[in-house]
């Protein structure tokens, strides 16, 4: 901790990451994925499918296409872990509020049937 | 850019721009305290009306009708009461005051990361202060919904201020997240990003520990206040009914602007929405508060903080909890009440870390050097208060007791003790502790003994009367109680002292203002770091600070942030930024 | 893990990027909440109402040649905003090589396919309103609250859009009237992506949940 004559000030950190100095083609690779990843999610509409592997489909598809987007497009793959948990803990907090919202709204709609 | 950290005009390749003329020192300024000063005088000021207000109530239920006071007039005080304190006043003070000062000059940094930013956010605030205000104007005045804006009642007939009061405070509370948003990612980005040297995060004060993580509460929970907010605006302005559902008032389906019928939406969901906001809330107020105490408990018991780390990971503990105790208001709200059982165990569970911060504070305490100076007084009474008001809580958490209690005046007493009286004792105490720094003189110490006792007392005459009053089951927000026959007399006494009680202590503040104001003028100057504290802030080159705050090199910190009282030491403190081996013969020194 | 621990126990900086970039991650996390409030209040809603939610695949059906062909405006809409997205990521590629015209011109791009984005989300706000009949208090399809949270929905992504566009476009023209050299290095353009990028993960979970689900 006392090292300070490796002290750099925050300016003096590197710019970025250096595999920024990806080739054009690996974006056009993760662009080609997302590209392909949209119309298969097209796909399972375009074809009805319905229910649970519709929803879980679409759901996977789309959890995947985030995770292309953030993970490439974003440079978040590259980025310090520190960064990368600060970024990825907080949304837990959103999985708990869907769970409670989607049980009580659920809970209101039984009521509503039971009522009619 | 060599001499970023030489150079005081330089900072992190910006240029800071010194103020030229009136306008720019004093109204626009980027200067991180002048914006400190700002948020404290308006907010301060907006607190004043948010007391009268709560006195225009007060005078309703101690003498109804003795006022004129109209049931519409109670009701938009109740209202105004409410949200001008939870978040114009304690929200603002607490973060866009103490976080402003505090942040840049115990870190040891030159200013916040993006000053224009935080000038914009104290405009912002200004502005959404004004459209609060300028409700009044509007017609049919504020609304009288209550400080939760409950709808479907907030948008019906008959609630005052349904049509125009709504939309004004709904507006109002979307400037004022923009503000807090820009002053929120300042405060965020300083503490992780622009530290002095040799400054980690287990070397902070805990003060800055708790104004952290109450802006990233903040930062997470008030979206979902935003999102409540533009709903029920969208339900009152284009006739969505998100949060109305089919509702009949006098036998007619109640229409939206349109004449459309409202129908199916739910009002659970906004109560979900508003409380997954509200809660949190009440930690982004309680934590700066456990900070400030912290802080002042620490240098006027001249000892090093009991278990600190400890504390720092309660905070954490406290920050991650507080998202996921929220329906605890919502239990006799026709919630599925199997939720109840999950979030009486998460309420029940935030008390341990609570707890362990008290316990933290009284260990500190035990056998100290205590010195018996104002911000001392301050600093214990708050941790009498707190306990009280925690122990309240205790009843309200437990869904079986909460269903007896939930919307009676023990509810009021509650949160009023916990959110009310803590807070304003944990900030008067913060205001005499740092007053020097920001001004060169002291506060007066008698009439901070004064306020202190005039409060400290007050508020258990006021609140533990509340308790009572809601133990004999009267409810809250009721206009008047003539003719429920459940009310008795030595309930309506009651209530007649809380009044009386409750005016001597809303006088009493006003001389806490006074003393702010006479001491700026006339009060003792003092020299440099008067309470030989330890933290950086009181270690710049001149009292109060120059703008830029260190005027060449910025410190380098080699000690945690509590060395009081230090075994071997030749004073009884020594600062964050003196090394280790030049004070202390053989003495040991603690991270 | 060992750099975890490190980076939080460091002083003067945690993360070790430009503070701008780290503000411009922190205001994201909580733009992320405010979206993911929108969505879960839209499910809540979805499970609370007692009426069919409409068929989204009959609703946002584009009518070509004689056939309804289910959401292909919004197909094409998702189309542009990714390769916008692929634009912006290799105008920030271009940026860290300091190829100042390069940035420019691919930003440019992004914008363009920003405001084809916005059109084309006039022109379907537009079609539903005035063809279809959908209002905020009520449709011919289903639950009246279908309207309501499409339009509350997508007209909030779409003023991200536009504040994209208006944001990218300031940037864009000072890369290429050389505002940045020498300073900077061009940062803000990373940080002006991220933004971007944003908008678009925003999309693909408005596209998955709203349209398709």
């Amino acid at each position: 901790m006392n090292d300070d004559t490796n002290f750099k000030h925050p300016s003096f950190y590197p710019k970025a990451e250096p595999d920024n100095s990806h080739p054009i083609s690996f974006y056009l690779i993760a662009w080609l994925a997302l590209f392909i990843l949209s119309a298969l999610s097209y796909y399972i509409d375009y074809v009805n499918l319905e229910g649970m592997v519709r929803w879980v489909l679409i759901t996977i598809l789309a959890l995947l296409k985030a995770g292309l987007i953030v993970s490439v497009f974003m440079h978040l793959a590259w980025e310090r872990v520190a960064l990368i948990y600060t970024i990825l803990l907080p949304p837990i907090l959103l999985i708990v509020m869907l769970a409670i919202f989607a049980n009580d709204g659920n809970a209101i709609n039984v009521l509503r049937y039971s009522l009619s | 850019m060599q001499d970023a950290e030489l150079n005081q005009t330089f900072y992190e390749g910006q240029t800071i721009h010194h103020p030229k003329s009136w306008l720019t020192k004093y109204v626009f300024s980027q200067d991180h305290k002048t914006v400190a000063i700002q948020y404290f005088s308006l907010s301060l000021l907006t607190g004043v009306v948010g007391v009268i207000l709560s006195m225009v109530m007060r005078l309703q239920l101690g003498f109804p009708g003795l006022f004129d006071i109209s049931p519409d007039t109670y009701y938009q005080s109740i209202t105004m009461h409410g949200m001008i304190m939870v978040i114009y006043l304690l929200t603002a003070i607490l973060l866009g005051g103490f976080g402003n000062f505090l942040i840049p000059l115990m870190l040891g940094a030159r200013d916040m990361a993006f000053p224009f930013v935080n000038m914009m956010s104290v405009h912002f605030y200004a502005l959404s202060v004004i459209l609060l205000f300028a409700s009044y104007l509007v017609p049919g005045g504020p609304t009288g919904a209550g400080w939760t804006l409950y709808p479907p009642q907030v948008l019906l007939p008959g609630t005052p201020g349904y049509d125009w009061g709504i939309v004004m405070m709904i507006l109002s509370v979307a400037v004022f997240i923009i503000a807090f948003t820009m002053g929120g990612l300042n405060y965020v980005t300083t503490v992780l990003q622009s530290r002095a040297r040799g400054m980690t995060l287990m070397r902070m004060p805990l003060v800055i520990w708790c104004i952290f993580l109450a802006t990233v509460i903040g930062l997470l929970a008030f979206p979902a206040l935003l999102v409540a907010g533009i709903m029920l605006l969208l339900d009152r302005l284009i006739g969505s009914s998100f949060f109305m559902p089919d509702i009949f008032q006098f036998g007619q389906h109640v229409t939206n602007v349109f004449g459309t019928e409202y129908e199916g939406g739910s009002p659970l969901l906004f109560q979900h929405l508003f409380w997954f906001f509200g809660h949190p809330e009440v930690y982004i107020v309680a934590l700066p508060m456990f900070g400030i105490v912290s802080e002042l408990i620490s240098c006027h018991a001249r000892k090093n903080i009991f278990g600190y780390k400890m504390m720092v990971w309660a905070l954490i503990a406290i920050t991650a909890v507080s998202f996921i105790v929220w329906a605890h208001h919502m239990f006799v709200a026709g919630m599925n009440p199997v939720l109840g059982f999950f979030f009486a165990t998460t309420t029940l569970i935030i008390a341990i870390p609570t707890a362990i911060k008290v316990y933290n504070w009284v260990l500190t305490l035990w056998k100290a050097d205590i010195h018996m100076t104002v911000p001392m007084y301050y600093a214990v009474g708050f941790i009498f208060t707190f306990i009280i008001g925690g122990l309240g809580g205790l009843f309200l958490g437990n869904v079986s007791v909460d269903v007896e209690l939930s919307d009676t005046y023990f509810v009021v007493g509650h949160f009023h003790v916990v959110m009310g009286i803590s807070p304003i004792l944990a900030l008067c105490g913060g205001v005499h502790h740092w007053f020097p720094l920001i001004t060169g003189r002291t506060m007066n110490n008698f009439l901070g003994k004064i306020h202190f006792w005039g409060t400290f007392a007050g508020a258990y005459l006021i609140y533990i009367p509340m308790h009572y009053l809601g133990l004999g089951g009267v409810l809250r927000r009721y206009y008047d109680f003539k003719g429920l026959a459940y009310v008795s007399d030595s309930l309506h006494d009651m209530n007649v002292f809380i009044t009386l009680a409750s005016i001597v202590v809303g006088l009493i503040q006003f001389l806490f203002l006074f003393n702010i104001v006479w001491s700026y003028f006339k009060g003792k100057k003092v020299e440099k770091n008067p309470w030989k504290a330890t933290t950086l802030e009181w270690q710049t080159t001149t009292m109060p600070p120059g703008h830029g705050n260190w005027p060449n090199k910025l410190p380098t910190v080699h000690r945690g942030p509590y060395d009081y009282s230090v075994p071997g030491a030749s004073e009884d403190y020594i600062p964050q930024n003196v090394p280790l081996e030049a004070e202390t013969e053989g003495g040991s020194s603690h991270e | 893990m060992n750099d975890l621990v490190k980076d939080w126990s460091s002083d003067v900086s945690t993360f070790k990027i430009r503070w701008s970039k780290a503000m411009m991650w922190i205001f994201l996390i909580s733009d992320t909440f405010i979206f993911g409030t929108f969505l879960i209040s839209y499910m809540a809603i979805r499970l609370t109402v007692v009426d069919s939610w409409p068929d989204t695949s009959q609703v946002f059906a584009l009518h070509v040649g004689g056939t309804d062909v289910p959401l292909l405006l919004i197909a094409i809409m998702t189309f542009i905003l990714i390769s916008s997205s692929g634009t912006m990521a290799i105008a920030v590629n271009a940026a860290n090589k300091k190829d100042k015209r390069k940035t420019g011109i691919f930003m440019l791009l992004t914008v363009l396919g920003g405001i084809a984005f916005v059109s084309m989300q006039a022109f379907e706000w537009t079609k539903l309103i005035v063809d279809e009949g959908i209002r905020p208090w009520g449709n011919d399809f289903g639950a009246q609250q279908f309207g309501s949270f499409f339009f509350m929905i997508t007209g909030f992504h779409g003023l991200h859009v536009l504040i994209g566009v208006i944001y990218l476009s300031i940037v864009s023209k000072r890369v290429l009237a050389g505002r940045y050299d020498g300073i900077d290095d061009y940062q803000i353009v990373e940080v002006a992506g991220l933004y971007w990028h944003f908008v678009d993960l925003v999309w693909v979970f408005i596209f998955a949940f709203f349209y398709l689900w």
